[in-house]
């Protein structure tokens, strides 16, 4: 198993958001897990990551293991650049006072495995993503919604990910802009990229995901592949609008 | 018209004091938005290390023998203040800073604090050193240099120089190196660094290291021009390179140079026309008037709420 959450138990300021949840992301799989706002879904990506305290989650009890390994004494920068866990926040957190590119020079801050291998990178980057290559040199706060989410994958796969965590990746996106993106997303997946996606827009993360768990207000409620999940009377009328 | 030269050399020499001390405010405000208020305190303490390191150097203290030319106690001294003063910046920023800034404590609380770390440092130093002043020895002879009416001193010329230097060295380091891009990216989002691969608190170290080492020159620079310290000659020098970073547009290395040089020029000027009595008075209504019509400060830019 790649990533497993067992049990977890976690306080975010002074409440409990996650009551206890367990589950599990297998190498190469989609994963989602969809919830209404305050279920507690980014609060798990955030505690996955041990985001370092203010922001941090702090788990209460139960256990966060990468390849079979308990993630809770980590450092969040280790997290990304040991274990290759990406993250592409709610809201981009892109740095507009640096441009495009050193957006995505930063991005590889870490990486010891030398200049050939991280301009191979940007290549790929810029040809996933024609509109930052034309930009690259541009302060990415003057880019629109779409190229600043394009920017957070891209800057997201300069830290070399194997494993994506993307929150609310289809927030504020046009729909054109948001299919464009889930296409690369799934490209990116078929090449070996194992995602796990927050969506509120659950009827488009099941038709992307091969799995989902279905999170409310801190408690996994329900779980089973998409197609199972999409044939579910309850998560039909509570997430899909009848 | 040789005075009016003179004097913007005077100008220069305190402008580049001003500037040096000015740019650590600058950098750890960028960065962290707190007003490191010990600043200047750092800044005594340079000038303190610089002092033991050259009595030691000297034979003074009778360690090490006598004998050792005035220029090879310079060039030691210089990074042993470095060193060691950022040593204790960096002291400062584990004990003081850091755990406030791991339970989310609110910015006035890490600036009461830095206030605090500031008096602790000069009364710490009245405390363990006494009240008598300190004497810095001559390391290197002074040279002066007769240009018409016009005389400057070797010294004078290498402060100017050591603030050009260090101006250039820093633009590039923030504006060009991957760990200058980082302190810009902790400076507009300090959620998304560790989420690069990069070790925040590393970088946070870092330029309180930058920081403290200008000061620190700027420490060993003024013993040499003023050769006595005592353990508050960090604390109004230190609010007047403050304010000229906030003239100059705090948080840009240029604007913190443009302040500390404005600053030391509209104190030279004045003092050129009035009485010197007038000196700090008039200068800062002149920086009150500047910042009145650019809140802003010089080179600042109004930061733009994130959407």
């Amino acid at each position: 198993m790649l990533l497993e959450i067992r049990d977890l138990r976690v306080k975010y300021g002074n409440i409990e958001a996650l009551h206890g949840i367990s589950f599990h992301v297998e190498k190469g799989e989609i994963v989602t897990l969809i919830g209404a706002n305050g279920a507690g879904k980014t609060t798990t990506l955030h505690s996955i990551m041990r985001l370092p305290p203010p922001e941090a989650p702090k788990v209460l009890s139960g256990d966060i293991l990468f390849e079979g390994m308990s993630l809770l004494s980590t450092e969040p920068h280790d997290v990304v650049r040991k274990l290759h866990v990406a993250l592409v926040p709610e809201g981009r957190h892109i740095f507009g006072n640096l441009t495009v590119m050193e957006n995505l020079t930063l991005a590889t801050y870490a990486r010891k495995d030398g200049a050939s291998a991280i301009s191979a990178d940007l290549d790929r980057v810029f040809d996933l993503f024609p509109r930052l290559a034309e930009r690259r040199n541009q302060r990415s706060e003057s880019l629109s919604g779409g190229e600043q989410q394009m920017l957070a994958l891209g800057r997201a796969l300069m830290s070399k990910c194997q494993t994506l965590l993307l929150d609310e990746p289809s927030m504020g996106l046009s729909p054109l802009l948001m299919y464009e993106m889930f296409r690369t997303l799934k490209r990116l997946n078929e090449q070996g990229l194992t995602i796990l996606l927050i969506e509120q827009n659950a009827r488009l993360a099941l038709r992307f995901a091969h799995r989902g768990y279905v999170l409310d207000t801190g408690e996994i409620v329900a779980s089973g592949s998409s197609a199972e999940l999409a044939a579910d009377p309850a998560v039909k009328k509570a997430y899909l609008g009848g | 018209m040789e005075s009016l030269i003179q004097n913007i050399l005077n100008a220069l020499q305190w402008g580049s004091f001003y500037s040096l001390i000015a740019l650590g405010y600058c950098l750890v405000y960028g960065v962290l938005s707190l007003i490191n208020f010990a600043h200047g305190d750092i800044f005594m303490a340079g000038a303190y290390f610089a002092f033991f390191g050259a009595t030691f150097l000297l034979g003074k203290t009778g360690v090490i023998p006598p004998g050792m030319p005035g220029w090879a106690v310079l060039a030691l001294t210089i990074p042993i203040s470095m060193i060691l003063t950022s040593a204790l910046g960096v002291t400062l920023e584990r004990v003081a800073y850091r755990p406030l800034r791991r339970k989310g404590a609110h910015k006035l609380y890490v600036v009461i604090t830095a206030l605090m770390c500031g008096l602790v440092l000069e009364n710490g130093n009245l405390a363990l050193f006494g009240a008598s002043r300190k004497n810095f020895p001559t390391l290197v002879p002074q040279i002066v240099y007769s240009l018409g009416g016009v005389s400057v001193t070797n010294l004078k010329v290498a402060v100017i120089l050591v603030a050009v230097l260090s101006f250039l060295f820093l633009h590039y380091v923030v504006g060009k190196t991957k760990i200058g891009m980082a302190m810009q990216a902790i400076s507009y989002d300090r959620f998304a660094v560790p989420l690069m691969g990069i070790p925040t608190d590393t970088v946070i170290v870092f330029t309180f290291v930058l920081g403290s080492s200008f000061a620190a020159l700027a420490g060993v620079l003024f013993a040499m021009s003023y050769p006595v310290l005592d353990p508050f000659m960090g604390a109004l020098i230190g609010w007047k390179a403050f304010i000229a970073a906030v003239v100059g547009g705090i948080g840009s290395i240029r604007g913190a140079f443009a302040g500390g040089f404005l600053l030391g020029f509209v104190e030279i000027m004045v003092v050129a026309f009035f009485p010197s009595t007038f000196r700090d008075l008039i200068a800062f209504s002149i920086l009150l008037l500047i910042l009145s019509l650019k809140p802003t400060g010089l080179f600042g830019v109004a930061r733009r709420t994130k959407i």
